[in-house]
């Protein structure tokens, strides 16, 4: 039960979520890579438990028609785990998504840009055993972008309909969990060139977790509630962008005996062609 | 371990991507021009940041007789260089801005 606890949170990809209501351009590739770090701590119980882990996520995406973008999501995902003195490593694959955004709205000013696209994926059961929720889940969501000048913001929101057909091999139907996020940036082009520019980004991301089922009773020590504060930073040079953030969690409310999120920080790139 | 690879990795990765991306900054319209060529400016809305433009210009690139492309999406124009001898619709180009995601603007030469 320890370690189903531990590996509780999830693999998601959240984070510098500017422009994503703005879908690409039709025949647009978008090879998406990120390395998260997280770590879980500060231990209720005496077993002195501590989770580091490492998830190092690709996302490639394709702009099939101007309103229509298909998504490939993959992550890896390296963890270890510490209790009692005694220290447990897992490497392995994550669940494979599969996404489609589909433009709803989009008006370009000389002023103005705003944008509103929905989300929907399907997330396959195929990730190795340490890392996979054994279950197919349906993940909509709506994404609100706009520009004016050289700011931005986003409003994003997804609810991950966990395990809507089925459920895990234990029986366990995983909780469901809702996300919304709001993101500000400012663009600032650098040397008077028009193809680079550096974005100072901040986020406020608050994620919800129900608690897991079992024959209709909550499994013991799932379920939480998160608000992040994140500044971050973009690079942009022509096709390329280089993304970091830090991610705060300023408040939580966690079920049982589960382990405190502790800060957490993630690299990116994205190559456009 | 893994750590240290999966760091390796996305080191690489920059590195790549540092370097595979050079392009330098961009006056529409200043490119060399064949003789016989002809330049057409059009102005172009929802263009907002240095990684917008390419996949307007790779639409615009497909089109048969296109010489050059070459976007600025602080200039909100992009610039088309039609081949000698070729006729090029204007509204070819206003489907390749379409089928972008930006909007039309005037032409402006």
């Amino acid at each position: 039960m320890v370690a189903v606890v531990m590996i509780s949170s999830n693999t998601s990809a959240a984070g510098i979520s500017i422009d994503a209501g703005l879908t690409p351009p039709e025949d647009r590739w978008i090879l998406r890579t990120q390395l998260r770090y997280l770590q879980r701590d500060d231990d209720p119980t005496s077993m002195d438990r501590k989770m580091d882990r490492y998830i190092f996520m690709t996302v490639l995406a394709y702009g099939l028609r101007r309103n229509l973008t298909v998504m490939l999501k993959q992550a890896a995902v390296h963890q270890e785990m510490s209790m009692a003195g005694s220290t447990g490593k897992d490497t392995g694959i994550a669940d494979l998504s599969l996404l489609t955004k589909y433009r709803i709205y989009r008006r370009n000013t000389p002023e103005y840009t705003f944008g509103v696209a929905t989300v929907l994926g399907l997330e396959l059961p195929t990730g190795g055993d340490t890392f996979t929720s054994e279950t197919w889940d349906v993940k909509p969501g709506l994404y609100l972008s706009g520009r004016r000048g050289p700011w931005a913001s986003d409003f994003n929101t997804t609810y991950a309909w966990n395990g809507f057909a089925d459920e895990s091999s234990r029986g366990i139907n995983p909780g469901d969990e809702l996300s919304l996020d709001w993101a500000l940036a400012h663009q600032f082009s650098i040397g008077g060139k028009a193809d680079i520019s550096l974005t100072p980004v901040f986020e406020l991301s608050y994620k919800n977790i129900s608690p897991d089922r079992l024959e209709d009773h909550n499994v013991s020590d799932t379920g939480e509630s998160v608000l992040y504060l994140s500044p971050g930073i973009k690079f942009t040079r022509s096709s390329f962008i280089l993304e970091a953030l830090a991610q705060f969690p300023v408040w939580q409310e966690r079920e049982g005996s589960q382990l405190k999120r502790d800060t957490g920080v993630l690299f990116g790139t994205r190559f456009m062609f | 371990m893994i750590q240290h690879a999966f760091l390796l990795i996305l080191l690489a990765v920059f590195l790549v991507g540092a370097n595979g991306c050079t392009t330098s900054g961009k006056n529409v319209g200043a490119q060399v021009m064949q003789e016989g060529s002809e330049t057409r400016v059009y102005e172009v809305f929802g263009m907002n940041c240095p990684g917008c433009h390419g996949g307007l210009e790779k639409l615009i690139r497909k089109i048969p007789a296109v010489q050059h492309v070459e976007a600025n999406w602080k200039e909100k124009q992009v610039a088309v260089t039609v081949k000698p001898g070729d006729e090029l619709n204007d509204e070819e180009i206003y489907d390749a801005i379409r089928r972008a995601n930006f909007t039309v603007g005037k032409r402006i030469k």
